[in-house]
């Protein structure tokens, strides 16, 4: 075995997948090669050391791993309060936005006895043509920048 | 495993009754996952409370996706992508992720010198070797996230390449060779440190 094929199955010997027959002949290989030897030192290292960095870490955040429940139950109590919040305001939003519109309805519908201040006889109206006796047609001209509406009222409604 | 717990209630029966309401369910979730999660968490993002705020999030996460697991599936499989992506997000928010610059010097093939060193290989022994864990946290913070996940799956928690595909949503091949590519930088911290 030369050495480039070593370091092969070095990281398959660490990953715990080279066969045995291989593994036998990786052996007798690194026996007879330090420089092999001391990267399989090394690869075979990264797992237990990266284990034992863990370990140290969790060793010293041991009493907060043990709160991790309280922890985790405030935080799932927290997006309840989250998820209601946005609903209770939902809520408020429609009911104002009704209130707006009933008032505004209250206060601008035109009734039969009083169109203004929307009816064309509030403003300088020029009566353009008349296409039928029962009904007056109506070319409303607010000023030159503004565009002009036409009104149709027939028996008295607009 | 298998997403089941040979002692006590198995997972898919805690999902079920915490789906009904039963959130003393979730609990035995948390606490029977949380020091594995934790082990993941602080192998991706390094910093202990950094962790713990990852795992605390995963398992809040979980608790309001839980009607979207698949039943039949592994629970820890579906929690772990979440917990993954949670200490990756964490990673790229915090400033320590652009304090290494990603290289590629390990690739080559010099062979270092023999020697009898012997690395250290518990918590205890590392713990007394203060310079050797910072190299190793340095050397694992300059991975890219990805490729640190697959080292902590792989060797803290043991997981199977075919897991970790599941979990990191990428074929079985890229598990190996973010394996091969990680193993390979963080030998070289050790190398290093050995050699210095």
């Amino acid at each position: 075995m030369d050495c480039r094929t070593a370091h092969a199955r070095i990281g398959e010997k660490a990953d715990g997948i080279l066969p045995r027959d291989a593994g036998e002949e990786l052996s007798g290989h690194l026996s007879g090669c330090p420089s092999c030897a001391a990267e399989d030192a090394a690869t075979s290292a990264t797992g237990p050391l990266l284990r034992a960095l863990v370990g140290i870490r969790a060793a010293e955040k041991a009493p907060a791993l043990d709160a991790m429940w309280t922890r985790v139950r405030a935080g799932i109590e927290e997006g309840r309060e989250a998820q209601r919040r946005p609903r209770w305001i939902a809520r408020w939003v429609w009911l104002s936005a009704a209130v707006a519109l009933a008032v505004f309805t209250f206060l601008f519908y035109p009734t039969g006895a009083d169109r203004s201040p929307f009816h064309p006889r509030s403003f300088d109206v020029a009566v353009e043509d008349v296409e039928s006796e029962a009904g007056t047609v109506a070319l409303v001209d607010k000023g030159e920048d503004l565009p002009r509406v036409i009104w149709i009222i027939e028996d008295g409604k607009t | 495993m298998n997403g089941r717990e040979k002692d006590g209630v198995q997972d898919d029966a805690l999902i079920r009754a915490t789906l009904a309401g039963d959130e003393s369910a979730f609990r035995v979730l948390v606490e029977r996952y949380k020091g594995r999660a934790f082990g993941v968490a602080v192998g991706i993002v390094g910093d202990g409370d950094d962790a713990l705020d990852v795992v605390q999030d995963s398992f809040i996460k979980a608790y309001y996706k839980l009607k979207e697991f698949r039943f039949g599936s592994n629970f820890y499989t579906w929690f772990y992508r979440l917990l993954v992506n949670q200490a990756i997000d964490r990673w790229r928010k915090s400033a320590r992720s652009a304090e290494v610059p990603f290289d590629e010097s390990w690739l080559s093939d010099d062979a270092s010198p023999p020697d009898a060193f012997a690395y250290p290989r518990t918590p205890e022994d590392l713990a007394r070797n203060r310079e050797l864990g910072d190299a190793l946290q340095r050397a694992i913070g300059s991975l890219p996230e990805y490729h640190r996940a697959v080292i902590v799956l792989r060797e803290v928690e043991g997981m199977a390449y075919d897991e970790i595909a599941k979990t990191l949503g990428c074929s079985v091949g890229t598990v190996m060779s973010r394996l091969h590519y990680a193993r390979g930088k963080l030998k070289e911290a050790l190398k290093a440190y050995r050699d210095r």
